[in-house]
């Protein structure tokens, strides 16, 4: 692990032998073969405990055009259900299903939904921008699925214009801010190594503020995933399955050895990186439900935001000779430009159960981070100085009073 | 980053520029119009959202965009209840529907009307493939409409096929309290196997209605146990004691109010030939609450949303027919009566309108002169019920709408239209 100075004391590696791997099958081939039996048979095809209760939700609602709303419905249940009306605001209303409004269909075939299967329901309504709609699906044994559509605006088609606007976007909101705070190395490199360790902390600081609020963000979103998809243990999976990933990644890399601070200035970036695609998705998913206004200043705030990330990713090699230019260059794209794919990907395929995950992700790479400036520190110095913890709370303050800037 | 939450961006946004403007006008000469302005042009031109995209759009103007129509999407599935059909089936013990045993004898020097209504469990199609799991009487909801003249003895042998238990409440003068169809008299209620011989008395003259008064209430009628009950007034009768069929008081009652009351007694009567001239429609305004909120998802005329409706229409003033949603055809020269009862659930009050149109109103068609002369709206309360009586004859053939004028329950369903031919 990294930060461990053990040696690998593995005894004989031989490869198991056929006796071996035979025993570890053989719970499997009786499993199958239980499994078999029950298939075959069915001994309990006399328990029935009632239908099992339909389970629809509307992920989320887009508005191509002011003709029409388009709702993202998916069936989290076992059961088949078919969707036989719809209701805008307390109104029966056309409906047809199908990915645009122009292919969608009405037939039944359309409008039954299997285990597991997403569809579009596209309503032709003229609605009115900023006011309130309520839909619901009405289903064949009258059950309804509510759904709220909040201050609806039209959602933007994906043109070339769009994702040219998001690159745009992407490139003042992450990629410049990590490359203006990056500029802060040459004094960084001048700081002694206490004042050194305490900017490391603050960077930790940053990161671990990052973390809070991507974590809570994803658990608040994973109230919106489809039930199958167990948000909740979906964000779990992701936080502790990339910090795993990662952790396994930097062992490999630095085999065995601590990391070099060009090894961690890497995995800085590439967890901020990581974060910044999940802060992309928000903002391309923002404005794919059209919930984006003022834009200018969420850029602002996006930008003064990320600037303290600069420091972040340079500030392990502060300690250390300075590497090659293009190294700068790289961890700079590595840390900031993810923001432009993430809004990429927000725009033109929202799903809750996708910005759950891509926040989970982001929480996950930042806390494997963690620990490792923790080593960095730790090798040359104690880690919890008045000056480092100090650091590591002004980083939380810091980006405190950011976060008030940009609240999408 | 917080939630996606418009209204608190706003508030952020709007707090942000009051801190900015006030900021800037410490400055220098920066007027906060400027300042706010440039904001929004910089706020707009950053993510290409301006207001002035919903303009856009809506300049396009309504050629060859459908705004959509409200209304049920699809047709009913056909074979089972038809509410066209119901509109104008009765039974009088002489005839009626097939699936109802009734009969007229005479007994100890008076008229017998007998009836045999079960009530059954069972599913019915309230909206285009939305199922209900009713309680119904005779298998349809509402219960068969039953018609007698008044004085006649109303015998009604009920046998409860349901697994719940039922009774069934007359809305007559009933002078025996055993008949009364209630837990707490007579048999009381009436659990599935069991059957009970109800006698009513036909008095007085007026459209009425009969439902389950079992326990909860409330889930007993909405699930579907109704139907209405007409006692037609006896001219003869009408013709001895005039009094009783108008609010006038006794000395403005002439020979001629007393003629003119007759012909109408003879008019609401079916068993006089007066009475076929009159298109005599039943409609029982009620409603389904399909997801046990409290609250009704599907409004009708007569259980099925829409069935009076169109078909299809391009909302731009052509419709068609559909197969089981169509409007209802009158003849433009005849009369129309609409015996009305309100059987809603969960709402206080229904209502009834009619477009281009003023008609009489009867309330509980308990009197042969109108007590609501000359209206296009009426209300009713939960129970309440009366006749509606219309005349087409100077309208031009075309589609005439009615609906309750709750606008909520018209497009939840009890929204429909006379077709003038």
């Amino acid at each position: 692990m990294a930060g461990d100075t053990t040696t690998v004391e593995s005894g004989e590696s031989t490869a198991p032998d056929l006796t071996t791997i035979l025993g570890a099958l053989v719970p499997l081939v009786l499993l199958a073969a239980v499994v078999g039996a029950f298939v075959v048979a069915a001994p309990f095809s006399g328990v029935q405990t009632g239908a099992p209760l339909p389970d629809v939700s509307v992920t989320h609602a887009t508005l191509p055009s002011d003709e029409t709303v388009s709702l993202h419905v998916v069936n989290n249940g076992p059961k088949t259900v078919t969707v036989e009306q719809v209701l805008v605001n307390d109104a029966y209303w056309d409906f047809a299903v199908g990915d645009t409004p122009q292919s969608a269909s009405t037939s039944e075939s359309a409008r039954t939904l299997g285990a597991m299967e997403s569809e579009t329901i596209q309503i032709p309504y003229h609605w009115q921008p900023g006011w309130d709609m309520g839909v619901a699906l009405v289903l064949s044994d009258g059950a309804t699925i509510h759904h709220t559509i909040v201050a609806p605006s039209p959602s933007p088609q994906i043109t070339g214009e769009l994702l040219g606007l998001l690159a745009v976007v992407g490139l003042f909101v992450g990629v410049i801010p990590v490359a203006l705070g990056m500029l802060w190395y040459p004094f960084m490199r001048q700081l002694s190594s206490t004042w050194l360790h305490a900017t490391l902390a603050l960077a930790g600081g940053v990161l671990a503020f990052l973390a809070f609020d991507a974590g809570f963000e994803a658990f608040e979103i994973a109230h919106q995933v489809p039930g199958a998809y167990e948000g909740q243990l979906l964000v779990v999976l992701g936080i502790l399955g990339t910090l795993l990933l990662v952790e396994a990644v930097s062992g490999w890399f630095s085999d065995g050895q601590s990391l070099s601070p060009l090894g961690v200035a890497y995995l800085v970036a590439l967890s901020i990186g990581l974060h910044n695609l999940a802060e992309g998705l928000a903002i391309g998913s923002a404005v794919a439900l059209g919930r984006v206004s003022l834009g200018a200043f969420l850029v602002i705030g996006f930008m003064i935001h990320n600037v303290t990330e600069g420091p972040a990713v340079v500030g392990p090699l502060a300690d250390d000779e300075r590497p090659a230019l293009w190294h700068f260059g790289a961890i700079g794209l590595l840390a900031g430009a993810p923001v432009i794919l993430g809004g990429w990907i927000g725009s033109a395929a929202y799903s809750p159960t996708l910005g759950a995950l891509f926040l989970a992700i982001g929480v996950g790479a930042i806390l494997q981070v963690e620990w490792e400036m923790a080593s960095l520190i730790r090798r040359s110095g104690r880690l919890a100085t008045v000056t480092n913890l100090l650091g590591f709370l002004a980083g939380l303050v810091v980006m405190y009073a950011t976060d008030l800037l940009v609240t999408l | 980053m917080g939630e996606l939450d418009y209204e608190r961006a706003a508030d952020l946004s709007r707090t942000l520029e009051r801190r900015l403007v006030d900021r800037i006008e410490d400055h220098a000469g920066v007027s906060r119009r400027a300042v706010l302005g440039g904001l929004g042009l910089a706020g707009a031109s950053v993510l290409g959202l301006s207001g002035s995209q919903p303009a856009a759009a809506t300049s396009e103007g309504h050629d060859g965009e459908t705004h959509g129509n409200f209304g049920a999407r699809g047709e009913f599935d056909e074979g089972g209840f038809d509410p066209h059909e119901f509109l104008t089936t009765f039974n009088t013990g002489f005839d009626g529907q097939d699936n109802v045993t009734q009969s007229v004898y005479e007994e100890d020097g008076r008229r017998v009307r007998e009836f045999e209504i079960s009530a059954v469990d069972t599913t019915i199609e309230i909206a285009p493939g939305v199922e209900f799991q009713a309680w119904a009487f005779n298998g349809q909801v509402p219960g068969p409409t039953l018609r007698v003249t008044e004085g006649d003895l109303i015998r009604v042998t009920f046998t409860n096929g349901s697994a719940h238990a039922h009774t069934i409440h007359p809305h007559v003068k009933n002078v025996n309290p055993r008949m009364d169809g209630i837990p707490t008299n007579g048999p009381g209620v009436l659990n599935q196997g069991e059957s009970f011989t109800y006698e009513w008395e036909a008095q007085p003259a007026g459209v009425h209605f009969y439902h389950c008064h079992s326990l909860p209430l409330k889930e007993h009628i909405h699930r579907g146990l109704y139907g209405t009950l007409i006692v037609d007034p006896d001219p003869e009768r009408v013709r001895d004691q005039p009094g009783d069929y108008t609010h006038h008081h006794p000395s403005q009652i002439t020979d001629e109010l007393t003629a003119d009351l007759v012909d109408t007694a003879k008019s609401r009567n079916h068993e006089y030939d007066e009475n076929d001239e009159v298109q005599e429609l039943v409609m029982v305004m009620n409603g389904f609450d399909t997801n046990f909120d409290g609250d009704n998802e599907v409004y009708a005329a007569n259980t099925q949303a829409f069935a009076y409706g169109v078909g299809e229409t391009d909302g731009r003033g052509d419709w068609a027919p559909g197969e089981t949603k169509r409007p209802i055809q009158i003849d433009g020269q005849r009369p129309v009566r609409v015996y009305l009862v309100n059987t809603i659930e969960f709402d206080l009050i229904n209502s009834f309108h009619t477009h281009s149109q003023f008609f009489d109103y009867y309330d509980h068609g308990t009197t042969l002169t109108p007590t609501h002369p000359t209206v296009d709206t009426i209300m009713q309360c939960q129970a309440q019920r009366g006749i509606i009586e219309l005349d087409y004859s100077d309208h031009e053939p075309g589609l005439y709408m009615f609906h309750a004028h709750q606008s909520e329950f018209a497009e939840l369903g009890w929204m429909s239209f006379f077709e003038v031919v």
